[in-house]
């Protein structure tokens, strides 16, 4: 029977997902990701997670213990330090390798590789070999393997940049969407940029199912995935300081895109109760459009609560907004 | 002749407004919901009945405010609007060239910018409902003072003391401070508006550009010296509508009038829901682990509606023109 691991469905698995199961099936090794967010999933993490994390990191300890529960041999929770030259992940990420395994109480092992590329990018080879080293992998298959992995991520990217959103790429990536009418992102009547972090806006259950309610009323869906990494780094140079959030630079550098597009019609930011990033991209990305006033602008904030109703009002009241605009013009 | 209905169903109030086919107020009402939003409903729909004149019949009937979608069900409403846009319409009717408006309502407040008599950008508050009509309604029964008199005794001031508005509890234990201090009640009081009307701008109107002319409705509205501390903070005149607490609903009934003209015919069931029994029951599905609450409204054992189910379920099990949670015209 092949050795299994488990990846929660959650935060950076947004983003690095197909990169991780490329690698570890082409070792032969089952990949098992946890179940999507429930209630029940939220709950169990709000449990066990420190009091003062954020409510994604409180998400990840839920999907942490759905997957204790489904017996893996392995967790893989990779400690990320910084996924690109001199600019590094929130430091939540960086501990929380730490906050799991001291929290949660029957773990099976984690391999908890660190990657950290701020100084050299080939650390990332580095940190998957250990990882592959740990499930007792030859150097040669883990050459092999990782090169899939990279393969994988490539694909992965390129089906973002054709309007797929992540979590859409990663479903058709693993079980083929295309014959399903896919990519949604076809002939509605207005485009709304949704800027945040992976984590909280393609969570069904901790967006309140934001894109969906936003496609229902006919809206156009785009996130900051769907640009080139260039475009992105080239228009966060703006800032008078380069930014060494990469996650907040990415929400930085692509609003500054999608303020001077022409298909844009709207911009929401979404930022998660607590979180320090976002409440100062939030801040900087207003003041900029401001200086433009052309793209209208919707600060949404997330946290425990599913009370769907105060979202549905901004929601409506956006989308309102941004017709009625058009229908003076 | 015809008359327009508007119902805004709030946390704390519940607000009708009837009006003419030319736009002016009839009747309107303005009711505590007491947290039994239907009751509320019928009472108020109760209440216009007896005084409708005898040759208007309801051509439209239009719900907004947090509980639009309970009570669009109860009565048949042709328009169901978020309050912002419901609040920007009535304001935009009374004033055509009005730029800022300023509402306060039980537990809400928002910011709505208007230019050229289009929205151009709006806010609300965030999780925190400090400075709300709640907060003052608390305070004047601790100093056990009506609520009424609240404004008029805070115009006597001379030197308002300064009390902290960032959050409810801290600008309690400041007033009690400063009570025990010796400063007299009037001091205090507009002392406290002008801490509310700080919080407010700083939270609710950040960054936004208010320019006049601005109005300033909801319900906190009646009270004169909040609107004198916007004033002095504003430094421009503060327009007060005559209706200053039935805006929504008076927005909710034009909005009503317009579906209307588009449909022919309204949903309206009649006064006599006045006397029906409704009834609601929640209850925890069970069939997946997200453990939705589903709330089920019924008329005389005849289910009508049933909402808040992520699957749709529920909702889409009984025939109805319409799913709760979308807009209907």
């Amino acid at each position: 029977m092949p050795v299994k691991i488990g990846i929660p469905r959650a935060l950076l698995y947004y983003n690095y997902f197909p990169l991780w199961n490329g690698f570890f099936k082409a070792l032969g090794i089952e990949v098992k990701v946890s179940s999507r967010t429930t209630k029940a999933v939220l709950d169990k993490g709000v449990k066990q997670a420190v009091d003062d994390a954020c409510l994604p990191v409180k998400l990840f300890f839920g999907h942490v213990i759905d997957l204790r529960d489904s017996g893996v041999d392995f967790l893989f929770i990779p400690r990320m330090v910084s996924v690109e030259r001199k600019a590094y992940i929130c430091p939540k990420f960086l501990g929380l390798p730490d906050m799991v395994r001291h929290n949660i109480p029957d773990l099976p092992q984690i391999i908890d590789v660190t990657v950290n590329m701020s100084r050299n990018e080939k650390n990332l080879f580095k940190a998957l070999a250990g990882a592959g080293k740990q499930l007792g992998k030859s150097g040669f298959a883990i050459r092999k393997a990782f090169k899939r992995g990279i393969e994988e991520q490539e694909r992965f990217h390129r089906l973002n940049r054709l309007g797929f959103l992540p979590h859409e790429s990663i479903e058709q990536m693993e079980n083929g969407l295309l014959d399903q009418n896919f990519p949604p992102n076809l002939s509605r009547e207005m485009t709304i940029a949704l800027v945040g972090h992976g984590y909280n806006i393609y969570d069904q259950y901790i967006s309140m199912n934001l894109i969906e309610k936003l496609r229902q009323m006919g809206v156009n869906v785009v996130t900051p995935d769907n640009l080139v990494d260039d475009l992105i780094e080239e228009r966060s140079g703006e800032l008078p300081k380069r930014m060494f959030w990469t996650l907040g630079k990415r929400m930085i550098g692509s609003a500054f895109h999608f303020m001077r597009s022409d298909h844009i019609d709207g911009i929401i930011h979404v930022a998660s109760f607590g979180c320090g990033p976002d409440s100062f991209t939030g801040e900087i990305i207003e003041r900029h459009l401001r200086r433009k006033r052309r793209v209208p602008l919707l600060n949404l904030t997330i946290d425990e609560h599913t009370g769907e109703a105060g979202v549905i009002t901004r929601l409506e009241a956006f989308v309102d907004m941004i017709q009625w605009r058009r229908a003076a013009q | 002749m015809r008359g327009y209905l508007g119902i805004d169903v709030g946390s704390v109030s519940t607000n009708i407004a009837l009006m003419d086919e030319q736009e002016q107020v009839i009747e309107n009402l303005y009711l505590r919901t007491q947290g039994q939003p239907i009751r509320a409903v019928q009472k108020g729909l109760d209440y216009i009945r007896n005084r409708i004149p005898a040759d208007m019949e309801i051509g439209a009937v239009g719900t907004t405010g947090s509980g639009r979608h309970l009570a669009s069900i109860v009565v048949g409403a042709d328009s169901v609007k978020n309050e912002i846009t419901s609040h920007a319409v009535a304001s935009s009717k009374l004033v055509p060239d009005i730029q800022t408006v300023l509402e306060i309502g039980g537990q809400d407040s928002k910011i709505i910018i208007l230019r050229n008599g289009v929205v151009a950008d709006f806010a609300m508050n965030t999780v925190c409902a400090a400075g709300t009509g709640s907060f003052l309604d608390q305070q004047a029964s601790r100093l056990n003072i009506p609520i009424e008199e609240f404004g008029p005794i805070a115009l006597k001031s001379t030197t308002p003391v300064r009390i902290a508005g960032r959050c409810s509890v801290f600008a309690e234990s400041d007033m009690i401070h400063k009570q025990q201090m010796g400063h007299n009640l009037p001091d205090i009081l507009a002392g406290l508006c002008e801490a509310l009307v700080r919080n407010y701008l700083n939270n609710v109107g950040k960054g936004k550009e208010i320019l006049g002319p601005v109005m300033f409705q909801g319900g906190v509205a009646a009270n004169v010296g909040i609107k004198r501390a916007f004033e002095k903070a504003l430094a421009t005149e503060v327009i007060i509508p005559e209706h200053y607490g039935v805006m929504g609903a008076l927005g909710a009934a034009i909005l009503a009038g317009e579906a209307v003209k588009k449909t022919g015919q309204t949903n309206f069931k009649g006064f006599g829901i006045a006397e029906e029994e409704f009834s609601t029951l929640s209850f925890e599905c069970g069939d997946c682990p997200n453990l939705c609450e589903v709330i089920e409204i019924s008329a005389q054992d005849k289910v009508l509606a049933r909402w808040n189910d992520k699957c749709g379920k529920w909702s889409n099990s009984i025939l109805k023109k319409q799913k709760v949670g979308e807009e209907a015209c």
